[in-house]
């Protein structure tokens, strides 16, 4: 009777205990430090606090095959950290099976101030972005449910799960909010295009008058300070016959949003090449020249060869290398 | 010793009683338990997935998936609302019998003449982020290349369909215009004491869909909007058995 008692109290005390764990629990809130010149977030951070634990259990997810099909391609396999979150050796992301895909992956950063995501803007909310590449057969050729069965059964997830939301458990929202925790750290504020602008740093003559041309001839697109609009504007491209993406009107089935696409930002230019959503262009100068010279836009954009010169000078100053190697947004070693 | 032994787990039964009853027990006074129940048929035949249906056409289908979404549950009396459920997102999946009753607390004296549903997932909720529960991405009710819910999922066969083995599959959605396919439901329901039976009624859905040009239907378009306004004329209150 004695070793009963002695086993119901240990049992009670390991029940309170882990009642107590599970109440008492509290994740490590994060506040973003928000540059004061930027706009307000459209992501709602209510919905979705950030907690030191949730921002490590997306990033481990992030960096992670095993959202894939057959384990072997993460998020990171077209997102690479030091080359401003895309990838920079094809003009086309490939995937799974060396699968390539009709599009160039598109940059992560300021994510939180995004309305739209993909060149198309087929998905409507940060949480939601990670569904589409996980699910795409020239990408990561799985689903969502299989992703929540296989880190719901990894003990080492089932432990980040619990003290990033207080439960153990691996469902389809902790998944997707925590790869949205990691994203919305990815916040790229120090250029010296930033440091100009706070007064901390000045523009040489020709980065100054590439900046003078830049405002005249781009910022109606690529708005200041994210170099977005976060709008879809037509770019002036031909299409390419042999992907036939008509972009934003893939999703609309509105005839006016034929070839329009997502303005893309500028931060980081220097880092993301190729260029454009099919990345035609390996080089910054070879995107000017485009804009100089297309005739299906409203209008052209006049550069002499050295404004042209000048406003590259102006687009390296959009560089931010504590942000591309930043090691809180690398590979986790852990 | 027997005696200690019955002594400690009645403390800790307690506690946990204390624990885990809800705090505001005169609330429970003014509730009363109620549950919605919805019956899929076609026409007089009730529908289970799998079961061969004869349309009075000839035509034979089945299914094997019927799920839809019940949102923003609201019961009115004279046009003023009475009860609105909180959190008002159902999904109704046939392959869950269960799920076809809604379950829940109404005030214990409540009078309604009306109830008024969504059919699917409203455009704020579609763009709030992303939900647990009947929400959950997992249920395979979100699309993942365009987002946006799935509101309502009809698949099986039918002898009309013109496709390999006849078979179907309409995929209704869209929350953006003119693409926009939820449905609000208005149905005019006496008061009842604690069940109210619905039908919905695929027949007329049957009959307009477009089968020869869209038996498939996998992306927002008009006919997702045009069959959803036909889905949402086809519930009714059920008769008195």
């Amino acid at each position: 009777m004695k070793s009963k008692i002695k086993l119901m109290t240990v049992v009670s005390l390991l029940f309170w205990l882990l009642m107590a764990a599970t109440i008492w629990h509290q994740p490590d809130p994060v506040g973003l430090q928000i540059p004061a010149h930027w706009p307000k977030p459209h992501y709602d951070f209510s919905k979705n606090e950030l907690s030191k634990e949730g921002i490590a259990l997306g990033r481990r997810l992030f960096y992670d095959p095993i959202l894939s099909r057959d384990s072997t391609v993460s998020c990171a396999g077209c997102h690479l950290s030091f080359t401003a979150f895309t990838h920079v050796d094809h003009a086309l992301s490939h995937g799974i099976d060396d699968r390539i895909g009709i599009r160039n992956s598109m940059t992560l950063m300021n994510l939180a101030w995004s309305k739209h995501f993909m060149w198309d803007g087929a998905v409507s909310h940060l949480d939601f972005q990670a569904l589409a590449p996980i699910a795409h057969p020239a990408e990561l050729d799985h689903s969502i449910e299989n992703v929540v069965q296989k880190v719901g059964a990894n003990p080492t997830y089932q432990a980040l799960f619990f003290q990033a939301f207080g439960n153990g458990t691996a469902t389809g929202e902790r998944v997707l909010k925590a790869i949205s925790q990691f994203e919305l750290t990815l916040i790229s504020a120090n250029s010296k295009y930033d440091r100009m602008i706070l007064g901390k740093e000045t523009y040489t003559e020709q980065e100054q008058n590439g900046y003078q041309i830049f405002q005249k001839n781009c910022a109606t697109c690529h708005s200041e300070p994210l170099f977005t609009n976060q709008g879809f504007e037509k770019n002036g491209l031909p299409l390419d016959t042999t992907l036939n993406d008509f972009g934003r009107m893939l999703i609309t089935q509105n005839a006016a949003d034929s070839l329009k696409f997502k303005v893309p930002t500028l931060r980081n230019i220097e880092f993301s090449y190729p260029y454009m959503h099919d990345g035609r262009f390996r080089k910054l100068r070879e995107v000017i020249n485009h804009y100089a010279t297309t005739t299906t836009l409203d209008r052209k954009i006049d550069l002499s060869a050295t404004e042209k010169i000048d406003l590259v000078a102006f687009l390296l100053t959009l560089t931010d290398r504590e942000f591309l190697f930043n090691p809180d947004f690398s590979f986790p070693k852990k | 010793m027997n005696n200690r032994l019955k002594i400690g787990s009645f403390l800790w039964f307690a506690l946990l009683c204390i624990l885990v009853l809800p705090n505001n027990l005169p609330a429970q006074i003014t509730e009363k338990s109620f549950e919605l129940h919805f019956q899929p048929v076609f026409r007089t035949q009730k529908i289970n997935l799998e079961e061969p249906i004869r349309t009075s056409q000839g035509d034979s289908l089945a299914l094997h998936t019927l799920r839809f979404y019940i949102s923003n549950l609201v019961f009115l009396k004279k046009g003023k609302p009475v009860f609105t459920e909180t959190n008002s997102h159902h999904l109704l999946d046939l392959e869950k019998e269960t799920s076809f009753t809604l379950r829940f607390q109404l005030p214990k004296n409540v009078d309604f003449d009306s109830l008024i549903f969504d059919l699917g997932v409203d455009s704020l909720t579609q763009v709030s982020g992303v939900m647990g529960g009947d929400l959950d991405p997992t249920l395979g009710m979100f699309w993942t290349w365009q987002s946006g819910y799935i509101n309502t999922k009809i698949e099986g066969f039918c002898s009309r369909s013109p496709t390999r083995n006849h078979e179907f599959q309409l995929h209704l959605g869209g929350y953006l215009n003119p693409f926009q396919s939820i449905q609000k439901v208005v149905l005019p329901a006496l008061s009842v004491e604690n069940r109210l039976n619905l039908e919905l009624d695929l027949a007329l859905l049957f009959e307009k869909v477009n089968w020869a040009q869209k038996p498939n239907i996998m992306s927002p378009c008009m006919d997702a909007v045009q069959l959803s306004k036909v889905l949402s004329k086809s519930f009714k209150v059920a008769d008195e058995e």
